[in-house]
């Protein structure tokens, strides 16, 4: 059903194109994407978010006074569903240029191709950092820039001394919470207690018994996305734990439909839907009319796709032609301003930026409390 | 310690609650039913249902356990009576049924997380220390449906006609005992008790397509080492649930996610016919 609608909201994107734009080719952009497997749930907003650059840009006149078109393939958000993703979409559609909010796995399986065609690839998920290729942009988060606005925060506001720290088995958790300790140590803090369950794993009894018994002074997590937060957070919730908890890989719309268990939640994004900026306010507005009843939630990974797009005008508008590696050359010198402020990706490949550090409120709505102005990445490529 | 102690007798009465549904149907109708844990999902999404509706959340449980009696009278008549004379066939059924199941689900409510509203939540003071109160209220829910179980079982003319099946259907029926009836009304309450128990962990856990898989291992392991009986479930329920406790307290949580699998392995290979018999 869906990738039906898909299909053919692309193919009407794609007549428009033409019809607009007889004379000259369109510029095409390839997304790689996990319509299935575990990156389903947020794709869909992504590739909405991607549908309404595309649409814009095609209004004004186009990149270069060419039409843009997107074409989406599904990666099934892991390594072999990307191999044949970006195989067709290089070599078979032959696509200007790749910009896609994928898994770590995904990405990794990918980028080999990408260095062998030669494209831009303007990598949009935030992820655990220090992937580098010459022909890769980020311009999303890495731990150095969520991390610290949360455990500042709660030294410093909450007078919080000692951490627990609590993760998913894999990568991604992992990664986040080994920069978490060294952050928390490095700040003169301790951590009491960092424990791990597999992904599938839903009875976090005997953790929350010992984070209980361990008596810290506020608490971490970063799971995987989706159920194995829900769950965790529900069993805290249930045991009576209200220390302040910082939750690293909860969103908005989660933490909306969980109800009264995500009061109180700090959550430490890039984006969120409350930042007060005129961009931000002409984005949703411009998504509510485009979609209607069909929106997904814009979130931190359909947002910085949104603003890769434009980033990626902006590179081929100073190149002045579509050459990747002239665009390639362009895109660290190029900026956006966006519904997440003022995006230049020219640090290392990856992106100084402001993140926000927000609270769910009773309501379930998240309520910015405290903004990090142009939070850096560190060094994540220092060979680049 | 009294956290311990609550720690697992609140986990040994989750996994009792769970594996009571595979068991009866096991027990009956000499079936492994693998949809069991699609039948857990589909009382989660019951209760989801039922909350979104804006009912009352305690009614969440009688509704997910009629959703499961219907709709195992519906799968027994449809699927598994034709099946009868080849055992092997009636549970590759029900495997493929799970699958059928899960995607319907994920077809009509998608891939993410859905939630219900919990009937309670916060804790309660038991032996100086505050306690998750849904975690307390599973244990009396464990230890009212052990007894009712038993009762049903002991004491109630369809109890005597099952054990009658159990013990030797062809004789049963020659007895004049309707063995089909008794057949399908034992799936409808195992699927029944599975749907009950799906609403009953939803205040812990998250509705999504495949949150009863984990638990489907679980009880399967469970019901193998209990033998087939209620005591043995119980008994087995508090010997895994606890060593599962105890692993994941003192060694670490990763490995305390296998103990059940790995130490009921160990018990059939001692005790083959399980704890409950020889």
């Amino acid at each position: 059903m869906k990738l039906t609608r898909l299909a053919s909201s692309l193919l009407l994107l794609g007549a428009m194109t033409y019809g607009a734009a007889a004379q000259e080719d369109p510029i095409k952009i390839g997304i790689p994407v996990g319509l299935s497997g575990a990156n389903s749930v947020v794709a869909p907003s992504v590739v909405q978010s991607s549908e309404l650059a595309a649409e814009e840009i095609n209004a004004e006149g186009g990149i270069l006074g060419r039409q843009v078109e997107l074409v989406v393939a599904d990666d099934g958000s892991g390594a072999q569903g990307a191999q044949r993703a970006f195989d067709s979409l290089v070599f078979q559609d032959d696509v200007d240029v790749l910009i896609s909010m994928e898994t770590s796995a995904a990405r990794n399986a990918g980028l080999p191709i990408v260095n062998r065609a030669g494209k831009p690839y303007i990598y949009t998920s935030f992820y655990e950092g220090r992937s580098c290729s010459p022909w890769m942009y980020v311009n999303a988060w890495v731990p150095e820039q969520q991390v610290t606005p949360i455990v500042d925060h709660f030294m410093n506001e909450e007078g919080a001394k000692s951490f627990y720290l609590i993760g998913s088995d894999y990568a991604f958790g992992r990664g986040m919470l080994e920069f978490t300790r060294q952050y928390i140590e490095e700040s003169g803090g301790e951590v009491l207690g960092e424990e791990y369950l597999p992904m599938d794993g839903s009875d976090w009894t005997a953790i929350i018994s010992d984070l209980k018994s361990k008596n810290p002074d506020a608490l971490i997590t970063s799971t995987a996305g989706g159920a194995p937060n829900v769950t965790l957070t529900k069993q805290l919730r249930n045991s009576g734990v209200d220390i302040p908890y910082g939750n690293l890989a909860v969103d908005e719309g989660t933490a909306k439909s969980m109800g009264s268990d995500a009061t109180g939640i700090y959550i430490s994004q890039s984006y969120l839907t409350g930042i007060e900026s005129e961009e931000n306010k002409t984005f949703l507005a411009a998504m509510e009319e485009k979609f209607g009843d069909e929106l997904k939630t814009p979130n931190d990974l359909s947002v910085p796709q949104y603003e890769a797009i434009y980033l990626y005008k902006a590179a081929v508008e100073k190149a002045g032609s579509a050459d990747p590696q002239a665009v390639v050359d362009a895109l660290p010198e190029v900026s956006y301003t966006g519904p997440r402020g003022d995006i230049q990706m020219n640090k290392q490949h990856h992106t100084p930026l402001t993140m926000y550090l927000g609270q769910v409120k009773d309501d379930g709505t998240v309520e910015v409390i405290k903004t990090f102005e142009n939070v850096d990445p560190g060094e994540q490529c220092p060979n680049l | 310690m009294a956290t311990l102690f609550l720690d697992i007798l609140t986990t040994s009465s989750m996994l009792f609650i769970v594996a009571a549904g595979l068991m009866i149907i096991l027990g009956v109708m000499k079936l492994i039913n693998f949809a069991h844990g699609a039948f857990l999902t589909v009382g989660g999404y019951s209760a989801h249902v039922v909350t979104d509706a804006g009912f009352n959340a305690w009614l969440t449980i009688p509704a997910a356990a009629l959703v499961g009696f219907v709709l195992g009278i519906v799968v027994e008549r449809v699927i598994l009576r034709p099946l009868y004379d080849r055992p092997l066939d009636a549970i590759l059924a029900t495997w493929g049924l799970g699958i059928v199941i899960a995607q319907v689900i994920t077809f009509i409510f998608g891939r993410g997380v859905q939630f219900a509203e919990s009937p309670i939540s916060g804790t309660a003071d038991l032996f100086d220390i505050s306690y998750s109160s849904w975690r307390l209220i599973l244990v009396l829910v464990a230890v009212v449906l052990g007894a009712a179980l038993t009762a049903l079982l002991y004491f109630t003319r369809f109890g005597l006609n099952a054990r009658a099946v159990i013990m030797n259907e062809n004789l049963a029926r020659g007895l004049g005992i309707d063995s089909v009836k008794v057949r399908a009304l034992t799936f409808g309450l195992g699927a029944a008790l599975a749907c009950a128990a799906g609403a009953l962990i939803t205040p812990l856990l998250s509705i999504d397509p495949n949150m009863g898989l984990p638990w489907l291992v679980n009880s399967f392991m469970l019901v193998l080492v209990s033998g087939v009986a209620i005591p043995g479930l119980a008994l087995a329920s508090l010997l895994l649930g606890g060593a599962q406790v105890l692993v994941s307290t003192f060694v670490s949580p990763i490995i305390g996610g296998i103990t059940i699998v790995v130490l009921a392995a160990v018990i059939l290979r001692i005790k083959p016919q399980g704890l409950s018999r020889g």
